[in-house]
Parts: structure tokens; sequence; C-alpha cells
């Protein structure tokens, strides 16, 4: 097996698209570490030592951005603006009719919403930094502590300085929402998930072994938990309804053809880990928003009612409220994705094309409605199992007290093994084409 | 001659049609009182979804551990890489912006 790691490289072909792909994330992690312009490198520091390694609420935000928030660096915003814009883009389609014509009409429709997302991914990015410089101004709503130990973290408050500044975070968020654009085009995998798998990944292990401070039986159980989680979610992963599929046979000369049976794999999971990205980056909205909006605590002010509302339920990945929330949204995202992604009425169509029907099945219409009919009653299946995944770590983490050094709850090690899974599955059938066997069995 | 067939193929299809959508009966759920007609139809939801989760094929113990260690080798290895880029840039950033 792990010769077939050697081997994905000496393919040439294969091996260009991983180089290329690692020096995207490398460029990714270069503008995580960078400053903007205007923040000074040093005070940011000091702040952040002074705060203590608990000090700040934005935690989830800033796993997702990969430590880049909290250093303000000119990838501050991370993908975050990419991931709410195509949220909303995509729940658009479901409102507003131009929309659902632009899905309809296929690959140039898509072309014409991706640009669409964009477009709303550079609005967002300039709201969020506006946001975000705004608060600089006060760093301790960032960073943690008070306005004692941090007063500030910026040589220069004018204007232009600012501006600028807005300008680079946002200039910052069009690149790296190109750079994934790259990764999905030229190298392996989803560029989107897998910048968020490069950010996770940047701070999970720093999380994982600041625990054995608690003590090696805490360690041990943690580690233990994550292989269990991670067996669980390549379990489902791999689970297959497979819709029989029967080829018309025909003659040709005085040969036949075709007559094979083959079959339609309706993954159990259709929406992998998608769901769980949206529902935990919906859910640190709030608290970003929250944490802007807190009063310096040295000065003994009282936070207005919803952000005290907000700090004490959405924070903590163990408050039952958030938990429900979470579980919602994880329900909901998972038939939403679904029914969006796979179309049945146009699978139905292609089978008709091809000569193909499925075994006891009228063509065309009655495809159609007999794929979604299986394909509603597996999505619950999925969506359950994706939901009560998500959950165990949250729960479990809490009881062992490990809880703040994982922000994120447990969903940053579905998503570091979902996203995982489907990169290492699409380097397998690369490998495939110029080998016949790749690493997966 | 040529409009009258036409016309037979038409009405033909439509009936199939129209006959196809009502495959599943719901000749159970017609009756009763609306709550009963409720929890009939949720009965009938769970049981229909029980039935295809017995058609699922499931990965066996081998491709499952296969899998499993190969996805684990791979998180393991971007881990190591990106923590090794971390370490570089960040040496490389703080030489540069901080003062020694």
């Amino acid at each position: 097996m792990l010769t077939a790691f050697g081997r994905a490289f000496t393919t040439p072909d294969l091996r260009k698209k991983l180089l290329f792909t690692l020096a995207i994330m490398a460029v990714f992690r270069l503008g995580s570490h960078v400053p903007t312009p205007g923040i000074s490198y040093e005070l940011v520091h000091q702040c952040q030592k002074a705060a203590g390694p608990q000090g700040s609420l934005l935690g989830l935000a800033n796993l997702f951005s990969g430590g880049a928030l909290l250093q303000l660096s000119i990838f501050a915003l991370g993908i975050m603006p990419y991931i709410t814009a195509s949220i909303i883009i995509q729940l658009l389609t479901v409102v507003i009719p131009r929309f659902e014509q632009l899905k309809k009409e296929g690959q140039s429709g898509q072309t014409k919403m991706t640009q669409y997302t964009r477009y709303l991914t550079i609005g967002l990015a300039v709201l969020q930094s506006s946001t975000l410089i705004t608060t600089a101004r006060n760093p301790w709503n960032l960073l943690g502590g008070s306005s004692a130990t941090c007063p500030t973290i910026m040589n220069d408050q004018s204007v232009p300085t600012m501006l600028i500044m807005i300008l680079t975070l946002t200039a910052g968020t069009g690149l790296i929402m190109w750079l994934g654009e790259q990764v999905t085009e030229r190298g392996v995998g989803n560029g989107m998930s897998l910048l968020i798998l490069t950010s996770i990944a940047a701070s999970v292990p720093a999380s994982v072994w600041a625990i054995h401070n608690q003590g090696w039986g805490k360690f041990i159980l943690v580690v233990v938990m994550g292989l269990i989680i991670i067996t669980a979610v390549v379990f489902v992963e791999n689970a297959q309804r497979r819709i029989p599929v029967q080829y018309a046979k025909r003659m040709i000369g005085r040969r036949s053809y075709g007559g094979t049976s083959t079959y339609i794999p309706l993954k159990v999971n259709m929406a992998n880990v998608i769901p769980l990205i949206f529902a935990s980056s919906l859910l640190s909205l709030p608290v970003l928003l929250a944490s802007f909006n807190r009063p310096d605590p040295g000065s003994g002010e009282r936070p207005s009612a919803w952000v005290e509302w907000v700090t004490n339920n959405l924070s903590k990945g163990d408050h039952p409220f958030y938990m429900l929330l979470f579980t919602v949204l994880i329900l909901f995202f998972t038939f939403f994705y679904v029914s969006i992604t796979y179309q049945p009425d146009e699978v139905a169509d292609n089978l008709k094309q091809a000569g193909s029907f499925i075994p006891g099945v009228r063509a065309g219409q009655a495809t159609a409605q007999y794929l979604s009919y299986v394909l509603t009653r597996i999505t619950v299946v999925g969506a359950i199992y994706l939901s009560i995944l998500a959950l165990i770590p949250l729960i479990a983490l809490a009881m062992v007290g490990a809880d703040q050094n994982f922000p994120f709850g447990g969903a940053s090690i579905i998503i570091l093994v979902g996203v995982g899974l489907e990169t290492v599955k699409q380097i397998d059938s690369k490998l495939q084409q110029h080998h016949y066997e790749g690493f997966l069995r | 001659m040529h409009a009258e067939t036409k016309e037979v193929v038409v009405t033909e299809t439509s009936t199939t049609r129209s006959r196809g959508t009502g495959r599943r009966g719901s000749r159970g759920a017609r009756q009763g009182n609306p709550l009963a007609r409720l929890f009939g139809r949720i009965a009938l939801f769970v049981r229909q979804v029980l039935d295809e989760m017995r058609k699922v094929v499931w990965p066996t113990r081998q491709e499952l551990i296969n899998y499993t260690a190969v996805v684990l080798v791979f998180i393991v290895l971007i881990m190591l890489y990106v923590v090794g880029l971390d370490q570089v840039f960040q040496r490389a950033v703080s030489w540069v912006f901080g003062s020694s």
C-alpha cells in the first residue's frame, strides 16, 4: 500500500497534479502567516501571549481560517466568505426563478452561477473585512484579554491605512477563491474542501497534542475515539445502494452487442461532509458577530442581551441548544444538498438515451420517480448518520473535559476524514488509469 | 388516416402514464381519521426506508481496513506537510517582521 503512495509520484501525469496541489497548499499557508499592512506583527504576538490560550471566543472561525484570523494576516478571512456565498447562492436557486432557470440550462448556466458566487464572495469579503478591521481597533474583542493588556495592534489608525487593509483582506479572499478553483481544475480533489482540510490540518495536531497535558490516559482516549470515528466515516461513505441497470441488446450485423448489466451507485450519504461544513460555518457566524460587539471587559460595562445570549448558547459545542440547532441544520442541509446536486430526471434521460433501463421500471418519467423514491429513503439514513456522527465527538470531548482544545467539536475530525477519503479516491482512480491496481483494495 | 394513428398513440401514452403514477398503493391510507392516516403514512415510510436499507451494499471487512489505513496515512502525511510548512513560514515571518 505504501508503495502505491510512491507510485503515485512516479506517474508523470499524476505527479504534476499532486505537486501542483501541494504547491497551492504551501501558498495558502504562506498567506496565512504574512501580516496585513498596518498591523504590527509584534503587538499581535504580545496580545496573544497576554490573553492566554483560551482567551478568544473565535476558535471556530479561527480554525476555519487555519489560525490566520487571529493573526490578522492577509488570508485572515480564509475560505469562509466563499463558503457562505455558495450556501447563499444555492439557497437562492430554490427561491429565485431566474436562478432555477440557469440551473436547468446545464453547463452555461452553471458557469453563470459560479460567476454570481464569485461576485457575492467579494461582496461578503468587503463586508467581513471592514467589520474585522473596525474590530481590530479594539483588539481585545478579537484576541481576548482587556484594553489594559492589549491596547492596540495597529501602528496607524488613519482612514487611508484602514482602507488599504480592507482592500488587502478582500484581495486575499479573492486569491484564496482562485487558488481553490485552480486546485479543482488542475490538481487533485475539490479545491474548496482541500483548502479547508489544510486549515484544519494546521491546527488539529497542536490541539490534540495539548490534551496530553491533562494526562496520558485522556490523550489515548481521544486518539482511540478519533480512530473509531474515522472507521465509522469510512464505513458509511463506502455504503452504496446499487440500482441495477440493463443495457438493451442490439444486433449489428451478425453479432449482438450490449445486453450487459451494470448498476447506478447511490451512496447512502450522497452529500459527503458538505452539510457539516455548511452547518458549522453558519453556526459560527453569530458567534463572530457577537464577539465583534463585546464591550471591553476591563471597563465593567455589561454586554447587550443578544450578545450575552449568543455567547452562552452558541459558542460552546456541548450546550444542548447548540447541539439541537446543529442537528437540525445538518439534517436540512443533507436533504437540500442531495436534492440540488443529484437530478433524477437527468439520470433517467441519460439512461434512456444510452438505451438502458432499470429492470421492472418504465423508462423516462417512471424511472426518475423510482430514483428519487430510493434516493429520499436512503438519504434519511444518511442524514441521521451524519448528525449522530457530528454529535458523538461533541459529547465525548466534553465528557473527557477536552472540549476547549477542540473549538470545533468533532466536526473537524469528520471533515478531515471525509475530504481525505474523497481526495484519496480521486488519486486512486487516476492511478488506475496508468497502472492496473491503485492503493485501495 | 395518418393523423388518426398519431392520435391513438398519444392517448395510449397518456393513459399508461396516469396508471404508472398511481403504482404505489395508497389504499390503506385513504380510510380512517387524519391522525391514524398520518401515523400510517409514517409507518409506511419507515418500512420503505428499512426495505431500501436491506438492499444497501456495505463494505467488506477487508475494504474497510484498507480504506481506513489509507485515509489515516493520507491525513497524517498532510498534517506533517502542513505543520512543517507552518514551522518554516513562522520562522521566516518573524525573521522579516519581528525585531530581534
